[in-house]
């Protein structure tokens, strides 16, 4: 391949700066993350009563968002190491949105466990008294390990194109230039350390795969070991991966969107990206569907009486808005949308990605509140708002917070490192002229 | 035409009022006091009062009722024993003081009287239990046999009576299990019953102890009168616990086994891969430094 092709790569590609939109949406994501913090200082100086949660509702829209956390991080996981062990070629500019999306969603799970403790100058007592039969000390160990893995498929892949950022010294600014020379100055293009590069990701693709099916199958173990109606479910860690996959791969369309649409990216993330996404998202919403008919559908068709007043909430009562809304707009709307070749476009496959994600965060929602309202001993003697869960606004504003924290360090990553892999896409580009030549 | 209709329909409101005042004055309800006598292992006395009022064609139990205790005259202040309101459960459980034991020892014959003032919904009312002085002996003879005796104060001499119920039990759980099949026993010529002791094998404290109980209940004459023995009838209780047993639902540092194994066999797999890429890190390092 020419030089001035690469050149052309290597321009397109490189981390851009800000401009006026991107000022716009970094400064607008800092106020929410502020309105956040705000209001989790209230929290730390007031306690837990600042929020909704009581005797009953213990666990409400920070775990929900813990759980959508968790479950969008594992996109990192079924674009990267999926993908790239079933040998799939076009998921290439979409392994490092994918990743960055591992890694700051599993970030603020992290830290969203930590605001819903009361005192979370407590939280070493985990470590130290925490009892290795306990689902909730194997997801603290899963999220670490499930963290380090992701970052390590980040950094790898990024280190040939650390060397051509290292080389735009003076575009790159003081700050910039010391960061990429501290994280890849050694990087000389050696064919060992390409060798060994690669095949560091190959284990880490390979490693990725359990430990991902693990974080979320041990989330969906800290409801479905609890004996309540509507968590005391053997279907749980297949429904709860499987939603999981659809989430992220929601996500990534929407990244793949913005960033294409932003950056100027339309020769690098391409219709036939969205076609392919369009597709993958369809067969994901489907597989979910049919484990929410799996989830749903048999103990209705039963109806034991101590899960029928949790499962009619659901279908007719209180919770029915959200059920349906979140049912509708997380699978048959974008399974409706995407069916079609122009629903695969890239404007109409975003439109189906917002969807994916919005009524998957109500989702893990309805997973999570709905329950606790409903014990299997009914609930005597407790103040009328004990029997509903409507979230404060330092609730809100705590989880708008973090929402905002991950979309900032996706930001930020996109204006230090290059969103689509420089370095690789010249390869490719350079294989297929190759192939063409022939 | 309008101005009469007006007036009319005025007059016939007003018609009303009276029906409407009258409603206000609510009619206080009978209040029922029932006492009861207890004489505990001849070692302390306490009275029960309870207060009651029929609602809705039944006698319920009526909380909230200020009631005082008198011993024979509710009219001399010395005689005051004490007072109490009585619980949701419509009881008031009152211990007979030490300052009663003059007016006690007057007489063989006993009245306990409980009063209460009216209150907002009840009428005042009053109750009393006349009782006869009487105590109740429990020993074991010839093996596993239980004896029981009741006394009664004639004449400043205690003399057995006859033809009295009673039970004999053992204490168990919180309750009371009768010592064999038979309900109750009748005093006899002595005063006495004798019952045979056929729960073997009944769990004891750490000696095998048990407390066998006779109890006279609800008497119309002598009240509630029990006497405890203790018996090394009972099984030893040998004190056991899983506390330190390794099981899914023990403390810290005590799961089972297999957990421990598959658990840190796991982590230690996969952090040995993590702590192999992170060497391939330096060596990379180290192939840009040469």
């Amino acid at each position: 391949m020419d030089k001035l092709k690469e050149n052309k790569i290597v321009e397109d590609l490189f981390p851009q700066k800000f401009g006026k939109q991107g000022t716009i949406w970094v400064i607008s994501l800092s106020i929410i993350c502020a309105i956040g913090l705000f209001a989790y200082g209230r929290q730390l100086y007031y306690g837990l009563e600042v929020t909704a949660m009581r005797d009953y509702v213990s666990w409400g829209i920070y775990i929900s968002n813990f759980v959508f956390f968790v479950a969008i991080s594992l996109v990192g996981s079924l674009i990267t190491a999926v993908l790239r062990l079933t040998d799939v070629k076009w998921s290439t500019p979409l392994t490092r949105i994918a990743e960055i999306i591992a890694v700051s969603a599993i970030t603020f799970a992290s830290l969203i466990i930590i605001v819903d403790m009361g005192r979370p100058e407590r939280f070493y007592n985990l470590f130290l008294h925490g009892r290795l039969q306990s689902p909730i000390i194997w997801d603290v160990i899963v999220i670490t390990t499930y963290f380090i893995i992701s970052l390590l498929l980040l950094y790898f892949p990024l280190l040939p194109d650390l060397k051509i950022l290292i080389a735009f010294k003076e575009r790159n600014g003081k700050w910039l230039q010391k960061l990429y020379v501290f994280l890849g100055s050694f990087w000389k293009n050696k064919p060992e350390q390409f060798k060994i590069t690669d095949k560091a990701i190959n284990i880490l693709a390979i490693a990725i795969i359990p430990v991902a099916f693990s974080i979320h199958t041990v989330t969906s173990w800290l409801f479905a070991t609890t004996y309540r109606p509507g968590w005391d479910s053997t279907n749980f860690g297949a429904y709860f991966i499987s939603g999981a996959f659809l989430v992220g791969a929601g996500g990534v369309v929407v990244a793949m969107y913005v960033f294409r649409k932003h950056y100027k990216l339309e020769k690098y993330i391409t219709e036939d990206h969205f076609d392919r996404m369009g597709k993958v998202l369809v067969m994901l919403a489907l597989l979910y569907l049919y484990f929410n008919v799996n989830e749903f559908l048999v103990p209705a068709f039963k109806m034991k009486k101590s899960e029928e007043e949790h499962l009619l909430g659901l279908f007719t009562g209180e919770f029915a808005p959200i059920f349906w809304f979140a049912i509708f707009t997380a699978m048959f709307i974008p399974i409706f949308i995407l069916l079609f070749k122009k629903g695969r476009k890239p404007l109409p496959a975003f439109i189906a990605g917002v969807l994916v994600v919005v009524g998957s965060w109500f989702k893990r929602f309805l997973i999570v509140t709905p329950t606790l309202l409903h014990p299997f001993l009914p609930m005597h003697d407790v103040p009328a708002n004990y029997h509903h869960y409507i979230p404060t606004w330092e609730e809100w504003a705590i989880a708008g917070g973090s929402l905002a924290g991950a979309l900032l360090v996706i930001t930020f990553f996109a204006r230090i490192f290059p969103i689509i892999p420089i370095h690789e896409t010249i390869l490719e580009t350079e294989s297929h002229e190759n192939e063409k030549h022939f | 035409m309008k101005m009469k209709n007006i007036f009319k329909t005025v007059l016939f409101l007003l018609g009303f009022i009276p029906t409407f005042l009258n409603a206000q004055a609510v009619e206080k309800k009978i209040l029922v006091l029932g006492v009861k006598y207890y004489n505990d292992n001849n070692i302390s006395q306490h009275l029960i009062i309870q207060a009651k009022s029929k609602i809705d064609g039944k006698f319920q139990k009526i909380g909230n009722i200020p009631v005082k205790v008198f011993i024979n005259n509710e009219n001399d202040k010395n005689n005051f024993i004490g007072t109490g309101t009585t619980t949701e459960r419509g009881e008031l459980l009152l211990l007979v003081p030490a300052s009663a034991k003059t007016e006690w020892s007057k007489s063989n014959n006993q009245t306990f009287v409980a009063t209460s003032t009216a209150t907002t919904l009840y009428d005042e009312a009053r109750g009393e239990l006349a009782i006869t002085k009487a105590k109740l002996k429990i020993d074991t003879i010839d093996g596993k046999m239980v004896h029981a005796k009741l006394l009664v104060l004639i004449d400043s001499t205690w003399k057995p009576m006859v033809g009295i119920e009673m039970v004999l039990t053992v204490k168990r759980l919180g309750g009371n299990l009768n010592i064999s099949e038979t309900a109750t026993y009748t005093t006899d010529t002595a005063g006495a019953v004798t019952g045979e002791f056929k729960r073997e094998n009944l769990p004891g404290d750490n000696k095998g102890n048990l407390v066998l109980v006779a109890n006279v209940i609800d008497n119309d004459i002598y009240g509630n009168l029990s006497a405890e023995t203790t018996v090394p009838w009972g099984s030893k209780l040998i004190y056991s616990t899983n506390y330190n047993h390794r099981s899914l639902f023990a403390r810290r540092g005590h799961s089972p086994f297999w957990l421990e194994f598959l658990a840190y066999g796991i982590i230690l797999a996969v952090w040995v891969v993590i702590i192999y890429l992170v060497l391939q890190i330096k060596k990379i390092v180290k192939l840009g430094l040469e």
